[in-house]
């Protein structure tokens, strides 16, 4: 096959307009593909760090808008392979306005347990003290630090709304993050004392840190066994589970992007179908004339073949770049949702959308390549469009 | 007499077509030896290119039986013949049937794809070809590029360069004007004479079978026994000028 390159290379280029636009459009729908599979790794496929697998997350079993006792706490760092147990509470509120540029999650935590169970924030040592040491400090991730330019020692001032409550904090210290480096988190504490009461004695989330791995998923259950006859039933899981029972909240996110990738692959394959056709059918008389020169009916379709598969991947490749390309400004932009800062392009997906385009390639041109090495020599050579 | 390069027994072609019957060629009963120069002439549609077909294994017969460079055609299987053609056959069309998008050079070492040969090998013998036919300059131009009468030469060198044994060429000047016609007949000759292939020519034009050294006619789908000419031939042969 090697040995008919130029001949393959060369009639993929040859009628240059149809080429380009064949090109783009499976670059265009490879790129929405690579996008969408890069999604779809994230959530899926994309294995939790070492410290992220050690942690489980508790909330109530009803909905996450239903709080706990903060009693709990006490329970479960008694369960069987806990190491530690950390009040985490979303503070809504609004900063400054409504405006989506000032929006970022605020969440209340135990700065003394913060940094063991979440190894992965990285501040300056004087800073986490200074954190630590005051009830009212907060600390901001440096990508929010440096969206809204807070510096250390700037008073930030949140206003409650699920919590009817003013907070005034200053910030202490600015931490990096593989991820989560868009938060700001103050000292449950401070909440706690502001909102005497019912509502101080409950919390949204508890985070477990495991003593290891293994007894992620025993945890799990003992947790939740506990308060199987108590008035607020818990929920544990692990922390990835956490994150995507987010996306639960706008549908079945797993069938919706597979479901959106097949038919995009099925579009490509009728539109390139549809130009393979053509191609090949200009190039009946070749057929006939190669045959002449006793080129077999295998290598015949084996040409065809390889050309239109040259076509569509280099469409893939082109696609996947703009994917890559499209997907490293996702991650830089400011994170409302969820955290985007993992968005890559893995070699997983790459290898994926690849296939699937030497796939469409090899698939669109097989039935017409199949007529036209059928044909009889003379057949093709009397043909005429 | 020399080797039996083609002989034909009874040889017919029918052709079927929206339910009804062509017959292409009946009872065709045709001996070529080693060496000739031969050329075939007859009407419009009196199946001259069907013979040359089923002599190179591009068609199978209806009925009858084709023995060409003493192997039965029939008892080979289509990747055999496809071979077979390669190694035995050079096909020259009136429509040069070159492959646009190749150069020269490319559009002749084409056919040694097919074969063991090594890339320099393969760009050498394609070399010589071209040159044989007078277009070792033109090398690198596409058939584009080329006047008629150069991509004659052009699918002549494509047809000799595996060094068949038999050039078969249907109305190869039928698309050139008189000097290009004259050229491409020489070369023929040359090819013939040279090099001792055996050439089966088929032709409207008189001028051109006298590069023959002998003339068969075929008319209504019949050869014609040797020396025999079809009726009303030369008012035909005028007609078509
Ligand atoms: N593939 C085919 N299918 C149907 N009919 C065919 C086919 N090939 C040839 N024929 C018919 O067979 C007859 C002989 O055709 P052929 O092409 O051999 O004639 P020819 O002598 O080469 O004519 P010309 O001088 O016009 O080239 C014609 O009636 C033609 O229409
Ligand atoms: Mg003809």
């Amino acid at each position: 096959m090697f040995k008919y390159l130029s001949l393959i290379l060369k009639n993929s280029v040859r009628s240059k307009r149809r080429s380009a636009l064949t090109v783009l459009s499976i670059a265009a729908s490879l790129c929405l593909l690579g996008v969408l599979g890069a999604f779809y790794h994230v959530f899926f496929l994309d294995p939790p760090t070492e410290e992220q697998a050690l942690r489980l997350w508790v909330r109530n079993r009803i909905s996450l808008a239903n709080p706990l006792p903060l009693a709990y706490q006490q329970r479960i760092a008694g369960a069987p392979g806990v190491r530690d147990v950390m009040v985490f509470q979303w503070f809504g509120g609004t900063y400054k306005d409504r405006e989506a540029k000032n929006f970022f999650a605020r969440f209340a935590v135990e700065p003394e347990r913060l940094f063991s169970i979440y190894p992965e924030y990285r501040v300056a040592e004087d800073q986490k003290l200074a954190f630590q040491r005051e009830r009212t400090a907060c600390m901001v991730g440096r990508k929010l630090a440096d969206r809204l330019g807070f510096k250390l020692g700037d008073r930030i001032v949140l206003e409650g709304d699920i919590f009817p409550v003013r907070l005034e904090l200053t910030v202490r210290a600015v931490y990096d993050s593989p991820r989560d480096n868009e938060n700001l988190l103050f000292h449950f504490e401070y909440l706690k004392e502001s909102m005497p009461g019912y509502r101080g004695e409950m919390v949204s989330n508890f985070v477990i840190a495991a003593r290891s791995a293994e007894e992620v998923p025993h945890i799990a259950e003992a947790v939740d066994a506990m308060f199987r006859n108590s008035a607020q039933q818990t929920k544990t899981e692990t922390e990835k589970a956490f994150e995507l029972s987010f996306l639960a909240f706008i549908g079945n996110v797993k069938v919706f992007l597979l479901s959106v990738c097949s038919a995009i692959t099925f579009t490509i394959l009728l539109v390139s179908g549809n130009t393979m056709a053509m191609s090949v059918r200009e190039r009946v008389r070749e057929v006939g004339i190669l045959k002449t020169l006793g080129f077999t009916r295998g290598a015949i379709l084996g040409v065809i073949l390889a050309e239109a598969v040259v076509i569509a991947l280099l469409g893939g490749i082109i696609g996947m770049f703009i994917a890559a390309g499209i997907l490293d400004l996702m991650s830089r932009a400011p994170s409302i949702a969820t955290d985007m800062s993992r968005l890559t392009l893995p070699p997983l997906i790459w290898g994926l959308c690849l296939a699937v385009s030497i796939f469409v390639g090899a698939v669109s041109a097989f039935v017409p390549a199949w007529n036209a090495s059928r044909r009889s020599i003379v057949e093709a050579l009397r043909f005429t469009d | 007499m020399s080797e039996t390069v083609i002989e034909t027994r009874n040889l017919s072609k029918t052709f079927v077509r929206d339910s009804f019957e062509i017959h292409a060629l009946e009872d065709v009963n045709l001996q070529l030896h080693r060496g000739e120069f031969v050329a075939l002439m007859g009407p419009s549609g009196s199946g001259k290119s069907t013979l040359l077909h089923l002599i190179a294994a591009m068609d199978r017969p209806s009925s009858g039986q084709i023995v060409t460079l003493g192997q039965d055609l029939a008892t080979l299987d289509d990747h055999d013949i496809a071979r077979w053609r390669n190694q035995h056959i050079g096909f020259v069309f009136q429509t040069f049937n070159l492959i646009p998008v190749l150069t020269a050079l490319e559009n002749v070492e084409l056919p040694l794809k097919l074969t063991r040969l090594k890339k320099a090998e393969r760009l050498a013998h394609a070399r010589t070809a071209l040159e044989l036919v007078g277009l070792g300059d033109r090398m690198h131009h596409t058939p584009r590029q080329l006047s008629g009468g150069q991509e004659q030469r052009v699918a002549i060198a494509r047809a000799v360069v595996t060094d068949p044994d038999l050039i078969l060429a249907d109305e190869p000047t039928g698309n050139l004007d008189a000097v290009s016609a004259r050229e491409v007949l020489t070369l023929l000759s040359r090819l013939n004479q040279e090099f001792g292939k055996t050439v089966v020519m088929v032709t409207h034009d008189p001028h051109a079978a006298h590069a023959a050294q002998k003339i068969r006619y075929l008319d209504k789908a019949r050869l014609l026994p040797e020396g025999d000419v079809p009726e009303d031939w030369t008012m035909a042969a005028t007609q078509k000028r």
